[in-house]
């Protein structure tokens, strides 16, 4: 399992992760309008939360993404990502359960999502929170090499 | 643990302050706090005469839709309000109210005002809209109608019980 931690493929890790969350933030950082229905419509937070959460959340995505491409704050970042994660699966989760019929506002905010879009995007989150927890757990590993050698 | 919280408390507080900023200068834009008050589901016991209230105008000056139960639904049928079916017109073209037409909210809602008073142009601004989609947690009917609303239409009404509720009633439909 050394490959898991091995430099090269936790930058890789780290520039899939991170690219996939800065490149899903930019269609919503300028959007909160649309982004706001988008989060409302899961209905899962009470409507007075939905407006804030449209304003920062795009942005978590945004420097979280960025931080974690360019390795600073990993722990933070990696984390960050991570619960955001946790956090969608729950949501997509539900909504499909549930079968409602909304925009999943993942990367774009296109009206109505497919079913079948909705598992997709599930599976692909649950990837990338398991990319986040080996980045996490690697993240301060430069302290172990040196021991070990 | 200590460096995850610290550095998380760090990002976050950048993404507040952009997002804050980002947000003020955007012209999409959205109040702090939000008001969703109109997208609850209305009590389908409301009497149909209720609905007859007094429509608000709202801050941006056109004239706020109303939420409607499914017997006022009816009633606007009866008396030959326009339904406007927002779903694709793929979905449209399986089976929609009687007498509906199909606006898709999805191909609609980023064409420019102009475009979009062009292609509703035959429809005069008092006249009685409905605007409904798939029924249950859809909620492009409402999107749809507050589109109406803004580009002029003055008695838009919202039917969030949709095509589900209109078949479960067995009202009239063309399939």
């Amino acid at each position: 399992m050394s490959f898991l931690s091995n430099r090269y493929f936790q930058l890789l890790l780290r520039l899939v992760i991170g690219g996939l969350f800065v490149y899903a933030s930019l269609s919503k950082v300028f959007n909160q309008e649309e982004f706001a229905k988008a989060i409302y419509n899961y209905k899962l937070l009470p409507g007075e939360l939905v407006n804030i959460l449209a304003i920062v959340l795009p942005y978590i995505e945004f420097f979280a993404g960025i931080f974690l491409i360019f390795g600073i704050f990993k722990k933070g970042s990696s984390f960050l990502i991570g619960a955001m994660l946790i956090v969608f699966i729950i949501a997509l989760t539900r909504a499909y359960v549930l079968g409602l019929d909304i925009s999943c506002g993942c990367f774009s905010l296109e009206t109505v999502s497919e079913k079948s879009d909705i598992s997709q995007r599930i599976i692909e989150d649950i990837l990338m929170l398991i990319g986040c927890i080996l980045i996490y757990f690697n993240s301060d590993k430069k302290k172990l090499s040196i021991n070990n050698n | 643990m200590i460096r995850t919280i610290k550095e998380s408390i760090i990002i976050i507080s950048i993404s507040v302050v952009a997002g804050l900023t980002a947000n003020a200068i955007s012209p999409k834009g959205v109040p702090l706090i939000g008001d969703y008050s109109d997208r609850l589901q209305v009590d389908s016991t409301t009497a149909a005469g209720q609905v007859k209230q007094e429509r608000q105008k709202t801050k941006e000056g056109f004239i706020k839709p109303v939420n409607i139960p499914v017997d006022a639904a009816k009633k606007y049928f009866d008396d030959g309000a326009l339904f406007i079916d927002g779903r694709e017109p793929s979905e449209f073209a399986q089976g929609h109210i009687k007498g509906a037409i199909n606006i898709s909210y999805k191909e609609f809602k980023d064409l420019p005002p102009e475009k979009k008073s062009e292609i509703m142009k035959d429809i005069p601004k008092n006249r009685a809209i409905v605007s409904y989609c798939g029924g249950g947690e859809c909620e492009i009917s409402i999107d749809n109608a507050y589109e109406f609303a803004k580009i002029g239409y003055e008695n838009v009404n919202i039917y969030l019980g949709g095509l589900l509720e209109w078949q479960s009633k067995s009202y009239p439909l063309n399939n």
